[in-house]
């Protein structure tokens, strides 16, 4: 079997391994860096840099621990992304020695399908290959969306490309956007110093969470002086005198030194010869699939970003493990029942299953369970008591539907959740459950006996 | 322990009236049982707020608390020191931890409100 992947992202990369282990021959075609837009643009250098922060406000209070500090604590961002792209590199090896110990041959050029057993790349100095293929995977992800009246400029108007490779810290920033990547540069930036204002249309921050998480994460916002305008239109926005200039629908001005736009991801679907082979693309221009991840055309699968269902890396490589299984002979199709979702905003988010008020949508009955950090001893000992855990489950069965966290380590606790919902369990289950102490995880338990009332850490109503 | 000259509300705040205008704050059971306080967010001012609504948030080391608002009215003014240092609730609660001052709307509203020995008696049965 001859399969070629085009692009190396968390979905392209995994598949190629996941083929190749069954067996498959294959080459996978990277137009820019292997590791796609997670590891070079997404995920791993936004964590790098939430990651600085983090550190930055942790060093910023160790007099409370007990510590003293002698001297100045200044960020120095020319360090801070030097080590991002460390962490980068180190990864893109990982890759491309893994790569090599299955046998996969990376071209790097730009992919474009000519038939569906044809692939054409235009290498690096300009030259052709056609690469003859018994399969194909495009995994050929998503950009930074531009607003038509502001387009990136890379100074002034910047995208989260952008935003990951600043040589100053910005005096003032401007997010566009209060969604995921909107609220994590928020973070970032202003522990490092600038001043963030950000403006969204929707009526919250993060408006598909968990309607608390989304309050939580405002009152945060507040408290760091991080100015959120929520259900706000940009009337006009432009560049005079070296500043971004903007002016809100009900007239109020926004001058600031940069504007962040995150308004959303265009799919990578131009160019790469779906229209000459016939692959149905949707209104955005995602690529239309099925839950095996084909196509509408034999034998090309698509997986990722570009298939529009759920832009999250470990979506993209489950599905890239289904589209390699499947080329192989299998028989699969993705279940997208239990994905978990992390924001790594200051304090973290993660969830899965259904918010509150998406079971209310659904007409389902629920009962929900909450517990704070603070009641924690363990968030006290590491200073960090804001936030809660709250879990939903089904009236009459007791199942659980959802779980969303804000707080220390969400991002780690979540999959307690995500394994719960996926297996079926239901509160109980986790409330009788003997949970290590003192740690955070107890707070999982306490949240799902707090569903019968029956929480011990919770005082008395 | 509770002062005599101030009115009680069931939500633990207290309310001192000096003609259209009452002062509020938390009570010293409710600072006593909410323990060290870590931050409050204060409500805007400027903004008409109705009585039994929540109108800000309390949070302390062990947990969070709505703050309600006793009265309906306009914020007129609030305690910006308690942003830089909440404990002062703690510390002084009727005094220089007063949270927010409102323009009362309807004084007969006030009538709903608790003496100081009722308020004593109230807060004594919940706890229990």
């Amino acid at each position: 079997m001859k399969l070629t992947v085009i692009g190396t992202g968390p979905g392209g990369y995994v598949a190629s391994i996941a083929a190749a282990k069954l067996g498959a021959k294959v080459t996978v075609i990277e137009e820019s860096e292997v590791g796609g837009t997670c590891l070079n643009r997404g995920c791993i250098p936004t964590k790098a840099l939430a990651e600085s922060s983090a550190i930055l406000s942790k060093v910023r209070k160790l007099e409370d621990y007990g510590i003293k500090i002698n001297g100045k604590i200044t960020p120095d961002i020319a360090k801070i992304i030097e080590r991002k792209n460390r962490i980068i590199n180190s990864q893109i090896k990982g890759i491309k020695t893994l790569f090599e110990s299955w046998g996969i041959i990376l071209k790097e050029g730009r992919g474009r399908i000519r038939s569906p057993v044809e692939v054409e790349v235009i290498l690096k100095d300009g030259s052709k290959e056609v690469i003859k293929t018994d399969k194909i995977i495009i995994a050929t992800g998503s950009r930074p969306a531009e607003l038509p009246d502001a387009p990136f400029d890379s100074k002034r108007i910047i995208s989260s490309n952008d935003a990951l490779n600043l040589r100053d810290i910005p005096k003032s920033l401007l997010i566009i956007g209060a969604g995921v990547i909107g609220c994590e540069f928020a973070s970032i930036y202003k522990e490092l110093g600038s001043e963030v204002t950000i403006v969204e249309t929707l009526q919250r921050a993060l408006a598909t969470e968990d309607i608390e998480i989304s309050g939580l994460l405002e009152k945060e916002f507040k408290k760091k002086n991080i100015r959120l305008y929520t259900n706000t239109k940009i009337k006009k926005i432009e560049i005079k005198d070296n500043k971004v200039h903007a002016i809100l629908h009900d007239k109020k001005k926004i001058t600031t030194d940069k504007a962040l736009i995150c308004g959303g991801r265009e799919f990578n679907s131009n160019d790469i010869g779906i229209e000459e082979v016939g692959i149905n693309k949707g209104k955005s221009g995602e690529i239309m699939v099925n839950e095996k991840m084909e196509t509408n055309v034999p034998g090309v699968y698509a997986i990722g970003d570009v298939t529009g269902r759920v832009l999250l890396a470990h979506v993209a490589s489950a599905q890239g493990i289904i589209a390699a299984r499947n080329i192989m002979g299998r028989d699969e199709c993705m279940n997208y029942d239990a994905i978990p979702s992390a924001i790594f905003t200051s304090p973290e988010i993660a969830s899965v299953g259904l918010r509150e008020y998406q079971a209310e949508d659904r007409g389902i009955k629920v009962r929900t369970g909450y517990f704070q950090f603070r009641s924690l001893g363990r968030a006290h000992i590491m200073g960090e008591i804001n936030g809660f855990i709250k879990i939903v489950s089904e009236d009459s069965t007791d199942r659980i539907l959802g779980m969303h966290i804000i707080g220390p380590h969400a991002s780690d606790l979540i999959h307690e959740g995500v394994l719960a919902i996926k297996k079926g369990l239901r509160t109980k289950d986790i409330a009788e459950t003997i949970h290590a102490h003192p740690t955070l995880s107890e707070g999982l338990m306490e949240a799902a006996k707090d569903v019968f009332h029956e929480a011990i850490h919770v005082p008395k109503l | 322990m509770n002062p005599d000259e101030l009115k009680y509300h069931k939500e633990h705040i207290w309310v001192k009236v000096s003609g259209r205008k009452a002062t509020i704050g938390i009570t010293d059971h409710a600072q006593n049982a909410l323990g060290d306080i870590v931050y409050i967010d204060l409500p805007e001012v400027d903004i008409d707020v109705e009585s039994n609504s929540e109108i800000g948030e309390i949070e302390s080391t062990k947990t969070t608390s709505s703050l309600i608002s006793p009265i309906t009215g306009r914020i007129i003014e609030v305690n910006e020191d308690l942003s830089e240092t909440p404990e002062i609730i703690n510390e002084d609660p009727y005094g220089k931890g007063w949270i927010a001052i409102l323009e009362i709307e309807d004084k007969s509203e006030l009538e709903d409100l608790m003496d100081s020995s009722e308020y004593e008696k109230y807060a004594e049965e919940e706890s229990r």
